[in-house]
């Protein structure tokens, strides 16, 4: 049996197969949560490339040692990973002391769009400051705005992952999100949307 | 600004950071290298012949063992009893006679 990414066999049953030495499995899974982990990792670690793959494949590596152990119904595959992966950036956050500006070279690969020279520039530009505005918000409401703006989750997969209750969750988005409208209100020209306004 | 956060939050979301390939191929090298093996795929142990089973088969084996036991007790046999014994198993003579006073039953018709 074969799995791609987009299988319909859940993460769950794939995490059974592993175990039972599915080698399609392991193959499935790996393109299915090391996309996942490295963009969650990269949005918590302002944008540090090199950091952000250590961390997806420690997740992935503690991932493959736990699924002898796996238990269906449980808990789901992504809640743990990205529980773990945000455990990971702390403890980095926490070794170096300090949090990381996001400089020109760490920046991140992203996805390639349709977009022109000067579209994608200012792309760029929007995507740097939302990093750096990012990185000025305290760690928790970090972690809250990128799983529920950036990563898609909703709010009680978010709480299971952070180990807080649904409210603290929609607590710390709301503020997170109000906190960094104030950060980027003060950019909007240097960012293109008053020329934006201006053009419609 | 809210409408332009929620825009440019929806912008970021498209735009995931990609795993480069080698960090792909590094995460399924430790997923093959970690993974237990299939029930299936796992050679059956032989088991270790025993003593006897190996001696057996320095003297080809369990039939070649039993010819020898055979031949062993048949030769203690012969040992013990006295040589007329042979001469009354392979024929007749006096002394089978005298060896087995009573013998003529075994040879009387009728």
């Amino acid at each position: 049996m074969a799995f791609d990414a987009q299988g319909e066999t859940s993460d769950e049953a794939l995490m059974v197969l592993y175990a039972n030495g599915d080698r399609h499995a392991a193959l499935a899974l790996t393109r299915r949560i090391t996309p996942r982990v490295m963009a969650y990792a990269s949005r918590l670690l302002s944008g540090d490339r090199a950091e952000a793959e250590d961390v997806a494949q420690e997740t992935m590596l503690r991932l493959w040692r736990i699924a002898p152990e796996w238990r269906q119904g449980e808990s789901k595959v992504t809640t743990w990973a990205y529980r773990v992966a945000t455990n990971l950036c702390i403890d980095r956050q926490r070794s170096r002391g300090r949090r990381r500006q996001m400089a020109l070279d760490d920046a991140p690969e992203v996805a390639d769009t349709a977009l022109g020279a000067e579209g994608r520039l200012i792309e760029a530009g929007r995507m740097a400051a939302l990093e750096a505005a990012l990185a000025g918000l305290p760690d928790r409401q970090r972690q809250a705005v990128v799983l529920r703006h950036l990563e898609g989750m909703t709010n009680p997969e978010i709480a299971a992952i952070m180990e807080i209750g649904v409210e603290a969750v929609e607590s710390l988005t709301a503020r997170g999100k109000r906190a960094l409208s104030a950060i980027l209100s003060g950019r909007k020209a240097a960012l293109g949307y008053e020329d934006d306004a201006d053009a419609g | 600004m809210q409408d332009d956060l929620d825009d440019l939050l929806a912008l970021a979301a498209r735009r995931p950071a990609m795993p480069s390939g080698a960090l792909m191929e590094r995460v399924l090298a430790d997923a093959l290298a970690l993974q237990p093996e299939a029930p299936g795929f796992r050679p059956a142990v032989a088991p270790r012949a025993g003593v006897l089973a190996r001696l057996a088969a320095i003297f080809g084996g369990a039939p070649a063992l039993a010819g020898l036991g055979t031949a062993a007790v048949f030769g203690l046999a012969l040992g013990y009893y006295s040589p007329a014994t042979l001469d009354y198993l392979m024929g007749s003579s006096a002394e089978a006679a005298e060896f087995f006073p009573d013998g003529d039953f075994l040879t009387a018709e009728g």
